[in-house]
């Protein structure tokens, strides 16, 4: 059984106007599955609806056509506490850390807010301690405040804090984008490894074609709030059926390190 | 036409920059890479006179036989826009948003030649067009707001090449658009200074993107080129340990299409993040980041050995083969 279930969906900000076809609609006919423990990657240009998208599944924007099915719940129908239990099993990361963490809180409050919230407790230091270990930084970052860290080490913070309420997926939304090249190697190998020891389900979302072929088993290419092409990663690529996956994977490649080898 | 000798820059009694030696020939493009922090920016603003008051240069860059560090204002306001042109990273906010495309072109043309306003109008329809934007005579009366980022970002370019400057020197002009987009705005560059003869000096964080447009690069690590070379050579046979560790950690795509076997590999890393200024090691600045550091690179930073056209400065690099 698929974990999400999306299905005809639409979805419009507040006060957007609607026009006759799709004009108003940020998202428009939206289908698609997620299996449990899957990679997805989710790939588009500025504006496509990507983010708008992953905010959708997760419960943050309510979508006004079709259904949106979370472990088979129609996330329309849930209860308060159902809605709690959605929020918490669906995690996301963003894409700068520097602007997601509360400049005014250390890193140990941070890191406990989401537990805070959702589960109406104060995790201890051991706890917070464990969640740091596990993306490889140490307890010596809990006093410290956002501006005392790097990009890389507050991106690490931000996963750790995603992971503190033991989500079932976690949404990365250009989680690497803003950090350095050799940092950024660091983060996605981390990811990778998290997955796999967590058996996490993992949804990426980048404009770079490298990292979601490298990262994600399956993917969705969106322009201008549609799919337009979905599929294995290793098939769509190689074969793309729609012209601007084409063209996506032209340019990548055209601006790619790997360009020569070829010619 | 551009080289710059012993080039230091000092900020708050740090050295930030130490370039011993930069050539840019005429008519070629040279692609400066760096990560954040690595001195890239300041070098391209040491170079075009744009760095603060409290910055003390010293050393020399001579820009057509002319030296520019310590030359007054005037004089580089000159040079300045006319001779050397700029094209910054963020399109949007490079623009005034008050000002109606037209003028913003226009301005740029004002300030170095003297043109009647009709024949200014007609400059800039045609430098519109040598951007390949569409419909240049109605884009003149529209503001930034209603241009998407890839077009603001061929405004930029329009407005600074209207002076013909020999030099252009682009910082990043593609890390904030769309990739369809950046290659777009990376083919007119590399045809525009093609048409024009006109030298680039690309600075960029991203090795495949110099590739696209440049000959040659110029890699940078705590404020010091430590390796540089044609740009083919520096990517198939990198020497600094530096250059090797950056080219491993590319996320880059797939050899031969063969996508399936590509999911799922690790990346390289490199250990650790960019020092802050003043928080370099002593010798190689790279040294304490470095799997291959040996004993040598602790005391002083290596003198650059040139072969070939290709020069590095590492106490241990790569062994060819």
């Amino acid at each position: 059984m698929s974990l999400v279930d999306v299905s005809g969906m639409f979805f419009h900000y507040p006060r957007a106007r609607l026009g006759a076809g799709s004009e108003g609609w940020t998202l428009h006919d939206i289908s698609l599955t997620i299996r449990p423990q899957s990679t997805l990657g989710i790939v588009g240009e500025s504006g496509s609806g990507k983010s708008t998208l992953i905010r959708v599944m997760c419960g943050l924007l309510r979508h006004q056509r079709g259904t949106v099915r979370f472990d088979g719940d129609d996330i329309l129908q849930l209860s308060r506490e159902g809605l709690n239990e959605l929020h918490r099993r669906n995690q996301i990361v963003f894409q700068n850390p520097r602007r997601s963490l509360d400049p005014r809180m250390t890193i140990a409050r941070s890191l406990s807010e989401p537990v805070r919230a959702l589960h109406d407790r104060t995790p201890d230091d051991t706890e917070l301690i464990a969640s740091l270990e596990r993306v490889g930084l140490g307890q010596e970052v809990l006093p410290r405040f956002p501006h005392q860290l790097s990009g890389g080490q507050l991106q690490r913070v931000g996963i750790a804090r995603s992971l503190s309420v033991n989500p079932t997926i976690l949404y990365a939304d250009e989680p690497v984008s803003a950090l350095d090249v050799s940092v950024q190697a660091q983060v996605l190998n981390l990811l990778m490894d998290l997955r796999d020891e967590l058996g996490l389900t993992l949804v990426m979302v980048s404009h770079d074609l490298g990292v979601v072929s490298r990262m994600c088993e399956d993917i969705v290419v969106m322009r201008d709030g549609r799919i337009v092409e979905s599929g294995v990663t290793s098939a769509v690529l190689a074969q793309p059926e729609s012209s601007y996956t084409g063209a996506l994977l032209r340019a990548a490649r055209a601006a790619s390190l790997e360009r020569a080898q070829e010619a | 036409m551009l080289e710059l000798r012993d080039l230091r820059v000092q900020i708050g009694g740090h050295e930030i920059i130490h370039i011993d030696e930069l050539d840019l020939e005429p008519g070629t493009r040279l692609g400066l890479v760096g990560e954040s922090g690595s001195g890239k920016t300041m070098t391209a603003k040491a170079i075009a006179g744009l760095l603060p008051d409290e910055a003390k240069v010293s050393g020399s860059v001579r820009f057509e036989g002319r030296e520019l560090v310590a030359m007054g204002d005037s004089e580089f306001s000159e040079i300045r826009g006319k001779q050397i042109g700029f094209v910054f990273q963020d399109p949007a906010r490079s623009l005034n948003p008050m000002m109606r495309i037209g003028r913003q072109v226009s301005e740029a043309i004002r300030l170095h030649a003297r043109l009647n306003r009709r024949a200014c109008t007609t400059k800039v329809i045609e430098l519109l067009e040598q951007v390949q934007l569409p419909d240049p005579e109605s884009l003149l009366r529209r503001y930034p707001h209603q241009l998407s980022g890839g077009q603001q970002q061929r405004v930029m370019i329009a407005a600074a090449i209207a002076a013909d400057p020999e030099l252009l020197i682009a910082d990043e002009p593609t890390t904030a658009l769309d990739v369809t987009v950046q290659e777009e705005i990376l083919r007119l560059l590399i045809s525009l200074s093609e048409q024009r003869k006109m030298s680039v000096l690309f600075v960029s964080h991203d090795l495949g993107v110099i590739r696209f447009v440049c000959d040659r690069v110029a890699v940078i690590y705590g404020g010091s080129v430590i390796e540089a070379g044609r740009i083919e050579d520096v990517v198939a046979n990198p020497m600094h340990r530096y250059t090797a560790a950056l080219l491993a950690a590319n996320p880059g795509m797939p050899r031969d299409d063969n996508f399936s076997a590509f999911i799922g590999q690790r990346l390289q890393t490199i250990e650790g993040t960019v020092p802050a200024v003043g928080n370099f090691p002593s010798g190689c600045r790279f040294r304490n980041r470095c799997e291959h550091a040996i004993d040598a690179c602790t005391a002083t930073p290596k003198p650059a050995i040139v072969e070939n056209d290709h020069r590095h400065s590492c106490w241990n690099p790569v062994v060819e083969g």
